[in-house]
């Protein structure tokens, strides 16, 4: 056997041929896997939790800052490759549905959901974050978008938002105590992929041909078929989808302008004092929603590439390349508040201050509105009417009846905003 | 086994010694005699016979030789490998049965039957090294791991999209590094200068069919004295050394793939013997009576040798069809003169004037095929 070696940071590894030695690049130290992190002061030892304004963990006693010890790494944040063995340990989920957990500072056993990633002691008031083990490594969460959004302007961002309405009640602006906004990050899945496609489709053009019947000459429009073909390739770059669905989904959908340039790795630091949700959507349910969203980019873009808007016999055969994926959590505040008796929820997104959510409508208004859009056409119908024995009546009614049509339009327009405004 | 790597030049020979006054050597166990040809340099170890022409060019007589300086073979240890001449007397006619036939007017001499009369039995000789290396080496290794991606494909007319599932291969690379002390066992190395070409034209051995050396195996053969040195060969090894040590370490690493492999290798206990390589020889004269050697490859009958045509062959048949274009030419002018009394044979005559000429441009035909088929073998 040859002298043995020792380079500097690599290790040995097991040779299949004797008289070979071979020495691989060391693993990172493994760090020592703690099931549960429990924040305290560094300096009085009291509880310590993520502070929004500062950046940090924040002693809620001595006012003592730690700041995170990893910096900000953005779109560049190490994205990772479908493989099967990736794709097969993430099928298997988390195992039990709930764990029991003890606290390390008083000893209480509390029983948590397996997808809650934080908790607080009830009995000592302790922040905790929980680093279950994941089905592989890379399934744990790597990357995280700290909140940005402090919750003190939560209620500002939400009374202005409730405003902007016209159809909301008056007595809305008047609420007095909005329910406390709860931060919460919420698991997402980003998907990068580079779709080609190659198409062909019958594309129809329109000519105008003068033909000649009953002894005069007539136009009619004649559509060409003619088959066309093209490729397409599309770059898709950090394709955001849900990977909570716990909670709605539309309103999940409006809020997901994250700027995923202020992606840092994960530390357990930045969820203390906070809620946090791991993904209770796995990886193949969310790549499936992603590649179906690609997929139909990648489909307008065929479509685009035809020479007129006419179409038909459409076909088209799609590659996915390069597709990797990450999984991160974002920060979201929810809240409730009630208002005559009705609870309705609202969330905000924890970086861009964006608010979706639910708003009582203030159906008196919205159908007084509604009426007066529809009464010019309504009366000038009915003056039509009178006066068809004057022989103006077909004028005036049919004036009337066109500006009835215009005013149904419009309610219906507003009628289906006012639905939708308490609809989750 | 020689660990010198020195080997000094061939001895100088004496072209117009008769071969009946070579001596004979003992080497390897049984009497050969040393003969060198004047024409080509090579020279040869073979029992002692009368004087034939040199198996390799065909051009002057072998001479016998002086005898090799000390350390020039090695004279203890007879060849380590053989490979047997294996090609059956049949398969030796078809062989050159080919290589005659399509020839547009071959020489005389250039017949399947005096090239097989011709057939010689030569070995080429390679040097065989054994070699112990220490080396500390680095590389990048790849290991293989499978994707999931998706191949789609919508249809209008098919309602909607179809999904397939495929695995893709890809290679994971990373850096390993390490020692290596292995030694490496029968490299074999050309020990004449012109040994890649001749084995790119007559192919290689199948090293399944290498026998240990027996002199029976090498009877009324000749055995061509290496022309490189040791020293000389050595180089060649080296990548050959590496490729070996980069596929050791691929496989002690347990990897699927390796590459920019680097390493600083100490070699020692190197080994060095002989490995014999059958190929028969023969010939044929050409017109101005040169010989053109003819090579087979003496196990699996790939054929080596340059194809020509005769040109006297050919002209001679471009006289003959001349001569008789002329003859046409004549008759056809004594008709054409006969025509002024009898009008009908001016128009035979006109017509074999005609014919004439053309039986003339048509003698120029063999010259031209023959030019160009040989032109087209010196390519």
């Amino acid at each position: 056997m040859p002298e043995n070696l020792s380079p500097e940071n690599y290790a040995s590894q097991p040779s299949k041929l004797e008289g070979i030695q071979v020495y691989a690049p060391a693993p990172p130290p493994a760090e020592k896997h703690q099931l549960e992190v429990d924040f305290k002061c560094l300096k009085c030892g009291a509880t310590t939790a993520f502070s929004v304004p500062d950046g940090s963990l924040t002693c809620t006693h001595c006012g003592f800052h730690e700041p995170p010890k990893k910096p900000v790494v953005g779109k560049g944040a190490e994205q990772f490759e479908f493989t099967v063995e990736t794709m097969e340990r993430a099928a298997h989920g988390w195992g039990e549905p709930r764990t029991e957990m003890e606290c390390q500072s008083c000893g209480a056993r509390t029983s948590l959901p397996t997808d809650m990633l934080t908790y607080t002691c009830a009995f000592c008031g302790s922040n905790k974050v929980i680093q279950r083990e994941a089905p592989q490594d890379v399934l744990r969460p790597r990357f995280i978008v700290p909140f940005k959004i402090e919750p003190a302007q939560c209620g500002t961002l939400t009374r202005s938002w409730l405003e902007s309405s016209w159809m909301t009640p008056s007595g809305l602006k008047n609420l007095s105590r909005l329910a406390e906004f709860s931060g919460v990050y919420l698991p997402y899945w980003t998907f990068d992929s580079v779709t080609a496609a190659s198409w062909k489709a019958e594309v129809g053009h329109d000519k105008v041909e003068r033909y000649y019947e009953n002894g005069q000459w007539k136009e009619r429009t004649v559509t060409h078929w003619r088959w066309e073909s093209g490729n397409v390739r599309l770059a898709h770059d950090d394709l955001i989808v849900e990977g909570s669905a716990r909670l709605s989904r539309r309103l999940m959908e409006q809020l997901k302008d994250f700027d995923l340039g202020a992606l840092m790795p994960y530390e357990p630091s930045f969820l203390a004092g906070l809620q946090a949700r791991a993904y209770d959507i796995p990886l193949e349910a969310a790549w499936e929603t992603a590649r179906q969203e690609m997929r139909e980019k990648t489909r307008q873009a065929c479509y685009s590439q035809a020479s007129t808007p006419k179409v038909r016999s459409f076909s088209m055969e799609l590659d996915f390349s390069e597709e990797s994926w990450r999984y991160i959590l974002l920060p979201m505040y929810v809240a409730a508040y009630r208002f005559q008796d009705k609870t309705f929820q609202v969330m905000l997104n924890g970086q861009t201050g964006r608010i979706a959510g639910q708003r009582p409508v203030d159906w008196t208004k919205v159908g007084l509105v509604a009426a007066l859009i529809a009464a010019p056409g309504l009366l000038l119908c009915l003056l039509g009417l009178l006066t068809l024995l004057f022989g103006i009546g077909f004028g005036i009614g049919g004036l009337g009846l066109v500006l009835l049509l215009v005013g149904g339009v419009i309610d219906a327009v507003i009628i289906a905003k006012a639905m939708s405004m308490d609809d989750i | 086994m020689i660990s010198d790597m020195d080997t000094p030049p061939i001895a100088s020979q004496d072209p117009e010694q008769p071969a009946a006054q070579a001596e004979p050597v003992n080497l390897w166990g049984t009497e050969y005699s040393l003969f060198a040809c004047s024409s080509c340099g090579w020279g040869y170890l073979a029992a002692p016979t009368p004087a034939q022409r040199c198996p390799h060019c065909y051009k002057a007589s072998l001479s016998p030789m002086q005898p090799l300086p000390e350390g020039y073979l090695p004279q203890n240890l007879p060849p380590e490998l053989v490979f047997p001449f294996t090609l059956g007397t049949s398969a030796q006619a078809q062989r050159l049965q080919e290589f005659t036939n399509g020839i547009p007017y071959p020489p005389a001499d250039m017949s399947p039957a005096n090239l097989k009369e011709r057939l010689r039995r030569v070995f080429i000789p390679a040097w065989l090294v054994d070699a112990g290396v220490r080396a500390g080496w680095q590389a990048e290794t790849g290991f293989n791991y499978e994707v999931v991606s998706h191949q789609e494909r919508y249809s209008d007319n098919q309602g909607g999209w179809r999904t397939k599932e495929v695995k893709e291969t890809r290679v994971r690379w990373e850096p390993r590094l390490g020692k290596l002390e292995r030694s490496y066992q029968n490299i074999s190395l050309p020990a004449v200068e012109r040994e890649a070409a001749l084995e790119k034209s007559l192919g290689g051995f199948e090293p399944a069919g290498a026998r240990p050396y027996a002199p029976e195996l090498a009877a009324e053969a000749f055995i061509r004295l290496p022309a490189r040195s040791r020293q000389d060969a050595w180089p060649d090894a080296l990548p050959r050394l590496q490729n070996m040590a980069a596929e050791e370490c691929r496989q002690a690493a347990g990897a699927d793939h390796l590459r920019d492999f680097r390493w600083s290798p100490e070699f020692h206990s190197q080994e060095w013997t002989l490995l014999l390589q059958p190929v028969y020889s023969t010939y044929y004269l050409d017109d101005e009576g040169q010989p053109h050697p003819v090579y087979l490859n003496g196990q699996s009958g790939a054929i080596s040798g340059v194809r020509r045509a005769s040109p006297k062959r050919a002209q001679r048949r471009s006289l003959t069809i001349l001569i008789v274009a002329a003859i046409l030419f004549m008759i056809s002018l004594v008709l054409v003169l006969a025509g002024a009394l009898v009008p009908p044979l001016l128009a035979v005559g006109g017509f074999g004037l005609f014919a004439g000429v053309l039986v003339a441009f048509a003698a120029a035909v063999p010259a031209m095929v023959v030019w160009q088929f040989n032109r087209s073998q010196e390519g």
